[in-house]
């Protein structure tokens, strides 16, 4: 089974009973209670159901509940693998065609009603919702907060790095999954807020009304006086040929089977953006075991923070810029991917294409904010504040702000008397910000007192180091006199305890101190599994992961409140205080081909997921049609499908450009409810004592 | 001034056919529309039934004429729009609702309609695992069907450029000119529209448009929830009625479309009256319940959406079709009482043979034979009574 037993900062849950089940007659074994499509990708299969409409292959994209490519017949039913959890015995079945609605005639059971009443419901437990359910909380208003996860914290319980930010603001330096538990704890000491995990939203109804699919089994339709829309934002799709193959799923699919459920569902990946997202899903790669043969970008520089691509450049990961993706290709899955670089207007140069061998491609292009619900609930004329991901993309350390401020925004229009904090709203703005300037540091000469080198020269919104230093002699040097300057060493202090180079998120700092004439010894960090002992080589890389020399190991210490180890090295004088990274992977994980192999068939792209309609079927409804309304497409049966338009709404409007037309000038995509499909025995909570 | 032989008002289930045969006849025609494309007023609310079994001539000789376009649709057009002749079946629980049916059926028969009363057994054969206690059997008419409102109306709409018509779209009529009780044009946002005929086809905002001629027409639009599901293999045949009512609702309906997926629809008791499109939080538990009372096995369908539309309603159920005393050239079409797609194609079709032999106030069947269906449903008449199968 490709499980992860061992991980550098995840540990294994020690209790997880193995069950077996079917999957079209195999017997396998996954985790009770974990979600079935973990378990199926644990045991190899990438391919869950064929397609209704032309038999395609489909496998994971979101593991998030919102597409349904995952859907199996599980016991006879058709459900979403990634949100059914696995029971001992189940009948696992790959669809093909149309499901069968299984013969269950035994009498109606009786229906229940169960409506209850809150003054703000508060849609996502990610860090803006569960920050803005406890601010609302202290206000003693009474708060009814809908995640459709089993644990709280959103997306924080799947990092695994530590956060940049402001250690005294939002927890920085910590790692996701720990700042989701203490705020999980925090919220569930307060009195009036009552939590519904694992129960999405799944409508909201114009008599101020939202329908809540309570633990996947029933539904409560809750009423409520305001609303704090903080559910997140899902991954953009992008069109290239073969982006429908299992095997192409986004980042954040990616990152719950590997760091939620702990399964190695690839050995080789190809990462399709360099934001942050992107950047990071190397990262947790790495930490897993799995190769990433590199990281493509469309455009001419990283999207993410420079020092985190850098630190992954380091880790021995290519980042190609101006480069896209041609193709991802194979029998049921994804066997290869080529790239190719772009012209102007992003159009791929095949002649520069390079075909990689990886079992799996990354869509790491950005997010879009899942804010249908907010606008359905303006719309209404509801009193509705948006905050974390569904107001703006930006950092899990914004929105823990933003979902503050937004809560006392609502309050007020609920009638509470508030002032909302100005410095608040002063650190959400510099926690949200883009990368600032990027600043020449001055070259560092080791002397025989320990020193911190930093290779961190873009602005950022960052201070662990500072905060980590015992002796504070590290220092934000003042420009913009914010947690974007970037730190400097006070020239004197150093200890070279390292708690810096275990605090810092981009891994961007050493310490260095000169043994003799020739030699130096220097510190880095290593988040990675550490089996190994004093006297193995490693090969040793500048700032920006070019290669300087192959060091000798001197010794290896656990820092445990970073669950970080520092590494210490002999290392040349002349380079010493230029190593910045070790390099994690063998080069060889990063060839291409000798010759490209692809066909290219741009037309071929899948643009409708759910109804699985290409972008040449649309492109050539668009040519032959007046369209002014992106409803004329459901002609096509685009939008029509389970997921509601989630994912061809954000690519619909970059075909349009991509023909020339105006988006802005289309009428948009009816939303309606259900946000989800729910059996019908469900909705009228058949047979349940309510 | 822009010229047309025939200028429609709404390019909606009615408009829209109603253009494409009035182009075929050599008619030049625009459809002015406020909305941004076709069949975005009722038609995309509608859930795609389509029946000839009603208990009036006029009706009946439109519907026939709307399911043998429908069901000819893609021989005669290469055109798939979804069609299935899956037919009606109104269900009868009690004795009272058997009787009422029976009664009906005697008058259908003698119109000439395919309508017969099926046993319970016929009824499980057609729609398994339908509730079975108390089931008394149900009239079921098996050349009725369904089809997709969508394909429907967007196949009529491509027929109808390729005839040439001019569609308008994203132009709400602003006023009309009607100096001496003859229209003379019509004024959108953006333009201005002259012809010889006018027609109002403006569904559920079709009293306001005769308004502006200072006729008042008797169309009031009241919302209906309606719901989609997954689809599934088909498992059952015809379009589903229970007439009953209970405390909180009137009949509802539902069928498994050509693609699978159940469409459903309930009336709401009291009628909401209005435009609001909003979906509330009251029609899927009330809605669902009822339905899985009948059918048990749909416990573990999925529902996908739901919507709500109008339903343009005239005081007795039928709808409006007549020349106007203010305007004697402005033909209403309107009031289509949530029928709209299954009437449209029909209705198009046969006032576009109207209006090309000579129809008029004086004589609006012009050379046809459809004297009695202009006599029935004229604007002028009582709206007594309510019609039976609404």
């Amino acid at each position: 089974m490709n499980r992860i037993t061992r991980h550098p900062v995840l540990t294994p849950p020690a209790d997880r009973r193995e069950v077996r089940f079917s999957f079209d007659g195999d017997e396998l074994g996954g985790y009770e209670g974990e979600a079935l499509s973990s378990s199926l990708a644990a045991a190899g299969v990438a391919a869950f159901s064929y397609h209704l409409r032309d038999g395609s292959p489909q496998g994971i994209f979101c593991a998030n509940g919102q597409c349904s490519q995952c859907s199996v017949v599980v016991d006879g039913l058709v459900k979403k693998a990634c949100i059914t959890p696995l029971a001992a015995g189940m009948d696992v079945r790959s669809l093909h065609g149309l499901p069968l609605l299984p013969g269950e005639d035994g009498a109606f059971a009786g229906s229940g009603k169960r409506r209850t009443r809150t003054d703000v419901l508060v849609i996502g437990g990610g860090p803006s919702g569960l920050s803005a359910a406890m601010e609302l909380g202290k206000r003693g208003l009474s708060v009814v907060l809908a995640d459709d996860k089993a644990s709280l914290g959103g997306k924080l319980v799947l990092q695994t790095h530590k956060f940049f930010g402001s250690e005294a603001d939002c927890y920085a330096g910590t790692r996701g999954l720990d700042i989701a538990k203490k705020l999980e704890a925090e919220l569930r000491s307060m009195p009036k807020v009552r939590i519904l995990a694992n129960s999405p939203v799944v409508g909201l109804y114009k008599d101020k009304v939202a329908g809540i699919y309570s633990n996947y089994d029933s539904y409560e339709l809750v009423e409520f006086g305001g609303l704090v829309v903080a559910s997140g934002a899902r991954e953009r799709s992008v069109l290239f040929p073969g982006n429908g193959l299992p095997g192409v799923y986004g980042a954040g699919a990616f990152q719950t089977l590997v760091n939620r459920d702990l399964v190695k569902p690839a050995s080789r990946v190809l990462i399709v953006g360099s934001g942050n997202v992107g950047l990071i899903a190397a990262y947790h790669a790495l930490q897993a075991g799995i190769e990433v043969a590199g990281i493509v970008e469309i455009l001419d520089k990283v999207n993410g923070y420079e020092v985190h691509a850098d630190k992954i450049r380091r880790m021995g990961v290519p980042i190609h810029l101006s480069t896209g993706i041609v193709s991802a290709e194979g029998e049921g899955r994804v066997e290869r991917a080529t790239i190719a670089a772009v012209d102007r207007d992003f159009r791929p140069l095949l002649d520069t294409a390079r075909t990689y061998e990886v079992d799996t491609v990354l869509v790491a292009a950005g997010l879009s904010p899942c804010d249908e619900l907010y606008r359905q609930a303006r719309a209404f004329g509801f009193p509705v504040v948006a905050a974390g991901d569904a107001e703006e993309i930006a950092e899990a350390s914004s929105a823990m702000f933003g979902g503050r401020i937004a809560a006392l925004a609502l309050a007020k229009v609920l009638g509470q008397k508030v002032e909302v904090d100005a410095e608040w709203i002063g650190k959400r703005e510099v926690l949200k910000s883009r990368p600032g300037d990027r600043i020449t540091r001055d070259p560092v000469v080791p002397g025989p007192d320990w020193q911190p080198v930093f290779s961190c020269t873009e602005e950022i919104p960052c201070n662990p180091c500072a905060t980590a230093c015992p002796s504070s002699s590290i220092k934000l040097r003042p420009r913009r006199c914010n947690i974007m300057d970037l730190p400097y060493y006070e020239g004197s202090g150093c200890k070279g305890c390292a708690a810096c180079v275990a605090a810092c998120p981009g891994l961007a700092i050493s310490l260095v101190r000169r043994i003799d004439e020739g030699w130096a010894e220097v510190l880095l960090p290593w988040e990675f599994l550490a089996d190994f002992e004093a006297g193995k080589r490693f090969a040793l890389l500048d700032k920006a992961g070019a290669f300087l020399e192959e060091a000798e190991l001197l010794g290896k210490t656990f820092h445990k409140k970073r669950k970080t180890w520092v590494l210490s090295f002999k290392v040349s004088l002349a380079n010493a205080a230029r190593a910045a990274g070790i390099r994690v992977q063998a080069e060889a994980a990063t060839a291409c081909l000798p010759e490209p192999r692809f066909g290219y068939l741009p037309d071929d792209a899948i643009l409708c997921r759910c109804e699985r309609i290409s972008v040449g079927e649309i492109r050539d409804y668009i040519g032959k049609n007046d369209i002014r309304d992106l409803n004329q497409l459901k002609s096509l049966r685009v939008a029509m499908g389970a997921c509601g338009s989630k994912t061809c709404s954000v690519l619909l409007p970059q075909l349009f450009r991509s023909m020339g037309r105006d988006p802005k000038t289309l009428s948009p995509l009816s939303q309606r409810p259900l946000s989800m499909e729910v059996p019908m025995g469900d909705l009228v909570n058949e047979g349940k004592q309510i | 001034m822009n010229a047309y032989d025939v200028v429609i008002v709404g390019a909606g289930s009615v408009g829209v056919p109603l253009a494409f045969y009035c182009a075929r006849r050599g008619l030049k025609v625009a459809v002015l529309e406020q909305e941004a494309s076709w069949g975005r007023g009722q038609n995309r609310a509608a859930i795609g039934g389509l029946r000839a079994t009603f208990s009036d001539p006029a009706k009946i000789a439109i519907c026939k004429e709307s399911l043998d376009i429908v069901s000819h649709f893609e021989e005669s057009y290469g055109i798939d729009v979804e069609w299935r002749r899956g037919g009606y079946l109104y269900v009868a629980y009690d004795a009272e609702r058997e009787e009422a049916f029976r009664k009906l059926l005697v008058l259908q028969k003698s119109m000439g309609l395919d309508v017969d009363w099926i046993s319970p057994a016929r009824v499980s054969e057609l729609a398994p695992g339908i509730n079975a206690k108390d089931l008394r059997g149900g009239t079921f008419s098996p050349g009725d069907g369904y089809a997709s409102n969508l394909q429907v109306s967007s196949a009529f709409h491509r027929l109808a450029m390729e005839a040439g018509v001019d569609f308008r779209f994203g132009e709400a009529v602003a006023s009309i000119a009607s100096p001496h009780g003859h229209v003379e044009s019509i004024r959108t946002n953006s333009g201005e529209y002259s012809a010889s005929l006018f027609v109002n086809a403006a569904g559920a905002t079709a009293a306001d448009i005769a308004g502006l001629v200072d006729a008042e027409i008797p169309v009031h639009p009241d919302c209906h929830e309606a719901g989609v599901t997954e689809p599934v293999e088909r498992f059952m045949e015809p379009m589903l009625v229970d007439i009953r009512s209970d405390s909180e609702s009137g009949n509802y309906y539902f069928y498994q479309a050509t693609t699978g997926q159940i469409v459903f629809c309930v009336t709401p008791k009291p009628q909401i009256w209005g435009l609001d499109k909003d979906a509330t939080s009251a029609f899927l538990p009330l809605c669902l319940r009822r339905m899985l009372e009948l059918y048990p096995r749909l416990r573990n369908l999925k529902v996908r959406r739901t919507w709500r539309g109008m339903y343009p309603m005239t005081p007795d159920g039928f709808p409006i079709v007549g020349y106007l005393r203010e305007a004697d050239n402005f033909l209403q079409a309107v009031g289509m009482c949530g029928q709209g797609f299954m009437i449209g194609p029909g209705l198009g079709k046969i006032l576009a043979e109207c209006i090309a032999t000579g129809s008029g106030p004086s004589k609006p069947a012009g050379s046809t034979g459809y004297q009695f269906l202009f006599d029935q449903l004229t604007p002028y008449r009582k709206f007594e009574g309510m019609e039976m199968l609404k």
